[in-house]
């Protein structure tokens, strides 16, 4: 038997690529101007970089398995665009220290969360949002409300403004991002082990993978990865608030899915969260520019997140 | 005294298999009928088919003297059948009362659970073991924290609650102590004297020379003899147990027991101790094909896991003359152990991943960064083309093919890493026979090669064939060790139902 089947990141490209060409029938879309169109295309490509990024850790920590969820990447964002915020202060020369820093946090963040799932056997579901309101209350006492510091001219520079053909930076930072992460899942031994944990995990332990050292690894890096998002995030916007990170949670989930990445683990790509972080984003313009309500937007959003699940599950070889 | 059961003429087919060819008994009320035989006989078919759970495709069930066909387990429960599960059907998170009443609570006014009533009555049948179990085991104990044999006896007591007229033990015995036995069998006693009547299926032959009052033995599907336990002898039911060799589908020359002897001990066992095995000791010869006989169940599995580091044990293991403690397979896989698994969905593969990745599991490490995936496609062809492996493509998932196929890259991936022991746990288990030919010769292959295979099978005479030295393993122990003139198939089958010592060599 076989029947035509679509690939869950391409169908979130051509649909992506639909919403777009729709919007531009818009009463204010692009018309036929082929230069506006361009422009309005890149920005929404800008737009995505965020959500892309910070959605990447959510992919890996999907892809392990085991009801594999990292509910702490909202408040590790908003942490680490606090931090990147005050320890930069507007110096070129901080800069590099402070996308240390976050990084470390970050990552410490998630390697808590990734002991708590591994060895205490903790549901990751329970862990990391127990984690989440273990950070969020640490930011509330360290930063007493208020936040004082300043992004350094640099990180605008690289991240908001255009950097080559008029392309703004954070597009071609994606751009990188995405070839290693492509190189990380297909291309090394990690990645091969995290799909044979996501798959089955007593399998995985009998051809000799270290189980506990991966599932642990994979949540640091999420939280490095949710880190570089917060670093990028307030690099991009120029100043911090305290509730910055948590936008990015539920998107950042719902890219993954809309991305074709199995939820139960084992079968995912980074293209597909790019591709669904691009859908998300341009429904997310698309009802804004038709000013709609905020409530619509939500629905709208969880709705499409429905939609596009429900298609993938009907596909042979999708469903185990 | 009219039989309450009688079974006619049944047949029942999985697939490719007969698993039931023409099985036939007969229990009265107030009796005892052991029905016995070896591995994939196709007791427990026969007991699926007695209490509805799986229909047969033929024969006739006489239930109280009238035709009856059961579409669920639950309808033979009302008809007053009720059966003890090997595995255990108990929930977990459930307390000890109310797994027993689960379905069947007492009722307040018609909807409220009455637990005082469902406490008491729960008391009452606990008090039939009073004695062989932890004094704070309660009606309130929830399962998880029981022990495997108070679960059993919580199990038989769940049986029993529904007072049934046919109650079947499915080696209900196999997890409980002397002291538990013997409750059982006074209990046994006490039921028989009520009018109920017991089917019991037991590995322990001493146990069935002592409680039944009849036998029905079945061979391959089929009922070959049955009668009155007090004319039979311990080796007449073996002789009928004991299919006859077919022969000639497997060659392979045996090594002679002098032959072995002159060869280095790669593997030695000394006192090896888990949850199931008792301590168990063994040297294998480089090279040699060993052989682990005995019913399911009594330690091959955790036997071949501890060797590779998959559980924990006790006990002592040389590797090459050196002493080795694997905790964790990856330290076994590094020595040259490698093991295929006996589940092989659940544990050998990844069944959504391609063939290749599945091949490659165990040696991606080995292929630096980035992976070199050229070289990583041509040693898999080269696996899957000595297999013979039947696919669309390496990228084909591994899910797409058949049993046999599937079972060949469960054991490629071990051989892509050229292993130096072999541990395989039931590998031709839902195997087609062609299949099953092409293992035999591989395995005939690698011994010859060099490498040393220890090889556990559910299939007596494939181990018959295939061995040089054949251990049977009986209640974590190991009963009996064959080679050369007294490795066959009567021999093992008395070994397995713990019959014969271990003779030393």
């Amino acid at each position: 038997m076989k029947r035509p089947t679509i690939s869950p990141p391409l169908a979130a490209v051509l649909l992506a690529m639909a919403l777009f060409l729709l919007s531009g029938f818009l009463p204010n879309g692009f018309g036929g101007n082929l230069d506006v169109a361009t422009a309005q295309a890149i920005n929404i490509v800008r737009l995505s970089v965020f959500l892309g990024i910070i959605a990447a850790g959510q992919t890996l920590v999907v892809i392990s398995g085991g009801e594999g969820i990292d509910l702490s990447t909202g408040a590790v964002v908003t942490l680490t665009a606090i931090l990147t915020y005050t320890i930069v202060s507007g110096k070129n020369e901080q800069v590099l220290p402070a996308l240390l820093a976050v990084l470390v946090v970050g990552g410490l963040i998630g390697l808590l969360n990734g002991a708590g799932v591994a060895f205490l056997t903790i549901s990751p579901l329970v862990m990391t949002l127990g984690m989440a309101g273990v950070v969020s209350g640490l930011i509330l006492v360290i930063t007493q409300g208020n936040v004082s510091g300043a992004v350094a001219p640099i990180m605008t520079q690289l991240i908001a403004r255009p950097v080559l053909w008029g392309i703004p930076g954070a597009i071609l930072i994606w751009a990188v991002f995405a070839a290693f992460m492509w190189l990380l899942l297909e291309r090394t031994t990690f990645g091969k082990n995290l799909f044979a944990i996501g798959t089955n995990r007593t399998t995985a332990r009998l051809s000799g993978i270290n189980v506990t050292g991966m599932i642990i690894a994979t949540y640091a890096l999420s939280g490095m990865l949710a880190g570089l998002g917060g670093f990028l995030v307030v690099g991009n916007t120029g100043v911090v608030h305290i509730r910055i990170g948590e936008p990015f949670l539920f998107p950042s989930i719902a890219a993954v899915a809309v991305g074709g990445t199995l939820l139960t683990g084992g079968k995912g790509s980074y293209f597909g969260t790019m591709a669904g972080a691009l859908v998300l984003t341009l429904i997310t313009s698309l009802l804004t520019t038709m000013q709609m309500q905020e409530s619509v937007r939500r629905m709208v959003l969880g709705a499409t997140l429905l939609a596009m699940i429900a298609i993938y599950g009907r596909q042979r070889g999708f469903r185990q | 005294m009219a039989p309450l059961l009688a079974v006619r003429n049944v047949a029942k087919r999985y697939g490719a298999v007969q698993a039931l060819i023409d099985a036939s008994l007969e229990v009265s009320p107030g009796e005892t009928l052991a029905l016995i035989g070896a591995n994939g006989s196709g007791k427990s078919t026969l007991s699926k088919v007695i209490n509805g759970v799986v229909a047969p495709d033929g024969g006739q069930l006489l239930f109280a003297g009238r035709a009856v066909r059961f579409g669920s387990p639950h309808a033979a429960k009302d008809a007053g059948i009720s059966t003890v599960f090997q595995e255990l059907s108990l929930i977990p998170q459930m307390t000890v009362a109310e797994n027993i009443w689960l379905t069947r609570e007492p009722l307040r006014r018609n909807i409220l659970i009455d637990h005082r009533t469902e406490r008491r009555r729960t008391e009452e049948l606990l008090s039939l073991f009073a004695g062989t179990f932890r004094a704070d085991l309660t009606p309130d104990t929830p399962v998880s924290a029981l022990l495997p044999d108070e679960r059993q006896i919580v199990e038989i007591l769940k049986a029993i609650s529904v007072n049934p007229r046919l109650l079947i033990l499915d080696e209900a015995t196999a997890s409980l102590d002397s002291r538990q036995v013997q409750r059982l069998f006074d209990l046994i006693g006490q039921w028989k004297t009520q009018g109920t009547a017991i089917i019991f299926i037991s590995h322990r032959m001493v146990e069935i020379e002592q409680i039944a009052d009849r036998y029905s033995v079945l061979r391959n599907g089929q009922t070959v003899g049955e009668g009155a336990m007090k004319d039979a002898t311990a080796g007449d039911l073996v002789a009928l147990m004991a299919p006859e060799a077919s022969g000639g589908a497997i060659e392979r020359r045996r090594l002679s027991p002098d032959d072995l002897a002159t060869r280095r001990v790669i593997l030695q066992i000394d006192d090896l101790r888990t949850g199931i095995l008792r301590g168990v000791s063994m040297r294998v010869h480089e090279g040699e094909l060993l052989g682990i006989g005995g019913l399911k169940g009594q330690g091959q599995r955790d036997l071949l896991l501890a060797i590779f580091g998959g559980i924990p044990y006790n006990g002592r293991i040389m590797l090459d003359g050196k002493p080795v403690h694997f905790t964790h397979p990856r330290q076994a896989m590094k020595h040259g152990v490698a093991l295929v698994p006996g589940d092989r969905t659940g544990e050998g593969l990844l069944s959504i991943r391609s063939i290749l990745e599945n091949l490659l599991v165990p040696s991606w490490r080995d292929y630096g960064f980035p992976l070199r995936m050229k070289r990583a496609h041509q040693n898999a062809s080269v696996i899957a083309a000595r297999l013979d492996l039947k696919m669309a493509g390496l990228d084909a998932p591994v899910s797409a093919l058949s049993g046999g196929n599937a079972q060949k890259v469960v054991i490629g991936k071990w051989l892509l890493r050229n292993p130096s022991i072999l541990l395989l746990d039931d590998p031709t288990k839902g195997v087609d026979i062609a299949t099953k030919a092409e293992f035999y010769r591989l395995l005939t292959r690698l011994c010859d090669e060099g490498t040393t295979v220890i090889l556990y099978s559910s299939d007596d005479e494939e181990l018959i064939s295939l061995s040089d030295r054949l251990l049977v393993m009986h209640d974590g122990r190991i009963s009996s060790e064959l080679a050369g003139a007294s490795l066959t198939t009567a021999n093992l089958v008395a070994a397995s139902l713990g019959v014969a010592r271990r003779e030393t060599p």
